[in-house]
């Protein structure tokens, strides 16, 4: 029960409470105490601080719980009693105040202070979890709603809000802190945050802390341009600066007032401060703003998708998908998923999007493996370390809902069909968590052969999706291209599909473009004048290979020539630098510092760290004959140890060991290429890790990448790995070497345990251990076979206990 | 926002001890550099409290309590102490990650090597400006002094942020083994004395571990 809230939220205009931290501090909370501790120890001041906000006339005033979560409080019926009395003591001051009948109490929710993975070591689970405890005791303790606050991080902001709707039926409001330049600390924007929790499904979002409300004003200005759901405004009072010690901010109380009132004109719905605000501050905002009129928020009817920081709008400008993270058919890339090898896959979705994708297509449906678990692997890992938005991409609906659990933003879905089972299993997935839908206008009688019974199926997805409260706009219809070669007719029927679900159903199209020449030679010719025709009968999606010349060729002209390329300037940014001819062999080439081939050798580039010409040589080596294995025994390692050897002297340093290392791993993997079906032989199997509770990786990261070079399979077990994970790593793999790596010296006690550990579990393994704040003396002390103080020992120490093995 | 680096702080955390870096590990560096000023959040917040001492002999800062020789041996005689925390946000970090994806370990590390420098160059810019607040005030600072060096315990970290708000006001967090991220963040205690006082040693002079790899040796340039 939350008598009317949300009846009135978005109808009239509410005002929230101000500081809480400055007026507690001045009743005597330390800078360095936990104030949440107060609502037991001094009920008195905290019921003091809600009821002066309940008297200058705020609707909505928080309780004293912001920072109440298991990290801060670990014992839980400390925290338990500490979230009970912080809500009964503002609904007791609103009792006081006499504002029963139109006042809320809030939970308030404050960020964790722990980033989450992949970025940080928070598991996004773990998060939901803390915060549910939270959301649980609270809406017991007669919380009216959940306030989400003063966050930074979009992952954690979902998590939060995940946990509020898992575990109560409060509405949910949330707002976040950007910066002067409109960013939020993680990269995000007011177009993303937006993006992300209309998908969540929030009642309001919004803005505070951070900056004042006049440094507020032009993100407000974004929120409201791009929201549907009313805008949340919660300024400092101004400019925090130093004052005998002491924060104080720059704006007085009716100056404050002044600035809100510009922000009620630009239409925000909510009005309210945080820090350096007093009741004072608020009732001068409700005087100043009371007879501006209210505008209630109006539906955007945008189809966007967004990572962490990126916003997509689909159409009017059509968008490109990248295909290629999607097995089928895909020797390698089946072969790197069952390996669990995700570096290659990331490595995929780098080339995309350099290739110019606008999003990526993330599909890991093989069989024989866990695909849920795949997805859920991998989309982390992508979101680490690129930031276009995905398109979360299975069959299974377990596996979906992996992906998009996981996914910082809101993405595309692939797909739902108009199969009752598709509806019922994928429709609740994309209403809980967003996302723009794929809908498929086939049924169980199957794909309908004219544009009029796939109209007919699209139009019953849209109105099931409806019934979810999946607005039009998030639903993106295939036009379903067939393969031409089968049936002359099928690419018109596609593009008379395409025309009428945008001219008669108002809605976005997607197609997976190469379908359409499956069968025929000179498959791209007809992929890419295909995708002109579907360009140019209103396509919004085109699900492609961006590394395809003819393709993104196409694409680009379209654009020029259909006025959606002011000047040409992307087109001429695209090919106005090159020489050569799209059509003839070679394709366009950069201009003028093309890299001559001949100059120098192979083992020149590796010696000189030269990556894109040690490929380059490796591959002409290749062509004219050249025995694969003969480049990596008489060129490449004798290359790369020379190297080895000079930064072992002192006369060449990590940089150009490095350099070299990278050299040799991109000539590597051309001749691999060569190799296919009769790998190199590997010397054995090391297994690498950086333990747990550090996060500092790339001392590990370099002895991986020489290990391989030498020859070495690794295991890379990632960073702030567990003892248990080490140990069980070394069993599984039979490793007779571990590498262990910890910067600081509040980590090597983790390396000390997990060294027992493995003493313990594998005793034939040897242990070499690295870092920072290692010694040869203390590695000895905590149970290491050898410490490596350079990047080259490893290698060393591994050729000593591989070579000994071998003997 | 820029910070301006000296690239020879960035060649000495690639290992070169003090040696000329040759053409690429320059033309590394710059490149290095060019990629973090497109990314770079400088941030920081800094705050003056009372420094008192318990009956026990331990630090007080505004009821957070530190025991550590190293650091009461370097506030002596402060009455005063500034808190700072600077981070470049996270924009080092997923270059860093993204450099490593792509299998490009050289760049990774001189990512990671100019990074160092540069929050380490905007720790100098911070410190540079409450030193000017300090002797306006006729007063004069110690060397800075973070959590991690000598005896001086990492368990000081959540006080310290605390007393800073550092999360909410510039969005570092802590894991749980009490290390920063985004990674390229420092928290810092400054010792306000009065001016004239004789400073005591800075850096790594001031540093019981003497046979650190990247110690700077008074040999070198």
């Amino acid at each position: 029960m939350n008598r009317g809230f949300l009846d009135r939220l978005g109808r009239e205009r509410l005002y929230c409470d101000g500081g809480t931290g400055s007026l507690l501090q001045a009743k005597g909370l330390k800078g360095g105490e936990l104030p949440e501790r107060w609502n037991l120890t001094h009920p008195d001041a905290v019921r003091d601080v809600a009821l002066g906000y309940f008297q200058a006339g705020s609707h909505i005033v928080n309780a004293n719980t912001f920072g109440a979560n298991r990290l801060h409080y670990p014992d839980p019926g400390e925290l338990r009693a500490i979230i009970e009395a912080g809500v009964g003591l503002a609904v007791e001051a609103r009792r006081l105040a006499g504002r029963e009948g139109d006042a809320y109490v809030t939970l308030d929710l404050g960020p964790t202070g722990r980033l989450l993975k992949p970025m940080g070591d928070l598991d996004f689970e773990d998060a939901v979890a803390l915060f549910g405890e939270v959301v649980r005791a609270g809406e017991a303790a007669g919380a009216d709603l959940v306030m989400i606050e003063t966050m930074n991080d979009t992952l954690e902001l979902k998590a939060a809000v995940l946990a509020a709707k898992e575990h109560s039926r409060l509405p949910v409001c949330a707002t976040c802190v950007f910066d002067g330049k409109g960013k939020l600390l993680t990269g995000g924007t007011p177009e993303s945050l937006v993006a992300l929790l209309e998908g969540l499904r929030v009642d309001a979002l919004g803005v505070n802390c951070g900056l004042g409300p006049a440094q507020m004003l032009p993100i407000v200005r974004r929120l409201l341009a791009a929201s549907s759901l009313p805008v949340f405004v919660n300024p400092n009072a101004g400019l925090p600066r130093m004052e005998n010690g002491r924060t104080v901010y720059d704006l007085p109380a009716d100056a404050f007032a002044a600035a809100m009132a510009e922000i009620a004109r630009a239409g925000a719905h909510v009005l309210g401060g945080c820090c350096g605000t007093t009741p004072a501050y608020i009732r001068a905002t409700i005087e100043a703003t009371r007879d501006i009129p209210f505008a209630p928020p109006t539906p955007k009817r945008r189809t966007v998708v967004s990572s962490f920081s990126q916003v997509v709008e689909i159409g009017p400008r059509p968008v490109i998908v990248g295909e290629r993270i999607n097995p089928t058919g895909k020797k390698k890339l089946q072969q790197a998923l069952r390996e669990g090898d995700l570096d290659a896959v990331v490595a995929l979705g780098l080339s995309q999007e350099e290739a110019g994708a606008h999003v990526l297509d993330v599909n890991v449906g093989l069989p024989g493996i866990d695909e849920a678990a795949t997805m859920a692997a991998l989309v982390p890992k992508l979101q680490g370390v690129l930031a276009l938005p995905l398109q979360i991409d299975s069959s299974s609906p377990e596996a979906l809902e992996r992906g998009l659990r996981l996914y910082n933003g809101k993405p595309l879905i692939n797909s739902v069909s108009g199969k009752r089972e598709s509806l019922d299993a994928v429709l609740p997935l994309a209403a809980k968590y967003g996302g723009a839908l794929v809908a498929l206008p086939l049924d169980e009688k199957g794909i309908p052969d004219t544009a009029e019974g796939r109209l007919a199926v699209a139009r019953k997805i849209v109105e099931e999706a409806a019934k979810y409260g999946i607005p039009r706009e998030d639903i993106v219809a295939d036009g379903l291209a067939m393969t031409v070669s089968a049936d002359s007719r099928s690419a018109s029927v596609t593009l008379e599909t395409l025309r009428r679900l945008r001219d008669e159903l108002g809605l976005k199209t997607v197609l997976g473009v190469s379908n359409i020449s499956f069968g025929l030679p000179q498959r791209e010719a007809v992929n890419a004048f295909f995708l002109s025709m579907a360009l140019e009968s209103g396509l919004s999606l085109a699900i492609i290979n961006p590394s395809s010349a003819a393709m993104m060729a196409a694409y680009r002209s379209w654009l020029a020539l259909s006025g959606l390329d002011d000047n040409c300037a992307g087109f001429i940014a695209a090919y106005g630098q090159g020489e050569g001819s799209l059509f003839a062999p070679g394709g366009v080439r950069p201009g003028a510092a093309a890299p001559s081939v001949e100059a120098g050798t192979l083992s020149d580039s590796v010696r000189f760290g030269m990556a894109e010409r040690a490929a380059q040589q490796a591959r002409a080596l290749l062509d004219g004959g050249a025995d694969p294995m003969a480049i990596i025994n008489d060129t490449l390692i004798p290359a790369l140890d020379a190297v080895g050897k000079g930064f072992e002297a002192g006369t060449l340093f990590l940089p150009q060991l490095l350099m070299s290392a990278d050299a040799a791993k991109a000539a590597f993997a051309v001749v691999k290429d060569a190799l296919a079906g009769q790998p190199r032989a590997s010397k054995g199997t090391v297994v690498l890790a950086t333990v747990k509770g550090d996060i500092h990786d790339i001392g590990k990261n370099i002895v991986k990448v020489l290990l391989e070079n030498y020859g070495y399979r690794v295991v890379d077990l990632g960073k702030d790995v567990a003892p248990e994970a080490v140990a069980e790593a070394a069993i599984r793999e039979d490793a007779p070497l571990v590498g262990l790596s910890a910067l600081m010296t509040t980590t090597v006690a983790s390396m000390e345990e997990t060294i027992r550990l493995l003493r313990e579990k594998k005793p034939d393994a040897k242990v070499v251990v690295g870092g920072a704040v290692l010694t040869r003396d203390y590695a000895a002390q905590i149970g290491a076979d050898r410490y490596a103080r350079e990047a080259m020992d490893t290698v060393r120490y591994a050729d000593e206990v591989f070579g000994a093995m071998s003997h | 926002m820029a910070v301006e680096i000296d690239r020879r702080e960035a060649y000495r955390y690639l290992g070169l001890r003090g040696a000329a870096p040759d053409a690429a590990t320059a033309a590394a560096v710059d490149e290095a550099v060019r990629l973090l000023d497109a990314v770079v959040e400088p941030r920081q917040v800094s705050r003056r409290f009372l420094l008192k001492k318990t009956d026990d002999g331990a630090l007080d800062i505004e009821g957070l309590r530190v025991e550590s020789k190293a650091l009461s041996r370097n506030l002596e005689g402060c009455r005063e102490v500034f808190l700072m925390a600077a981070t470049l946000g996270i924009g080092p970090d997923r270059l860093i990650a993204r450099a490593q994806a792509e299998g490009a370990m050289s760049r990774a590390m001189a990512l990671q090597a100019a990074s160092a420098a540069m929050i380490e160059a905007w720790c100098d810019d911070v410190n540079a400006e409450l030193a000017r607040q300090a002797k306006a005030r006729g007063r004069a600072l110690r060397p800075r002094f973070s959590p991690g060096y000598g005896d001086f315990s990492l368990e000081a970290q959540p006080g310290i942020f605390r007393l800073l708000g550092a999360q909410r006001n510039i969005g570092i967090t802590l894991t749980d083994s009490l290390l920063m991220l985004p990674t390229k963040s420092v928290t810092a205690v400054i010792g306000i004395a009065d001016a004239g006082e004789a400073a005591c040693p800075a850096g790594c002079a001031a540093c019981d571990k003497t046979d650190c790899s990247y110690r700077i040796r008074e040999d070198t340039p």
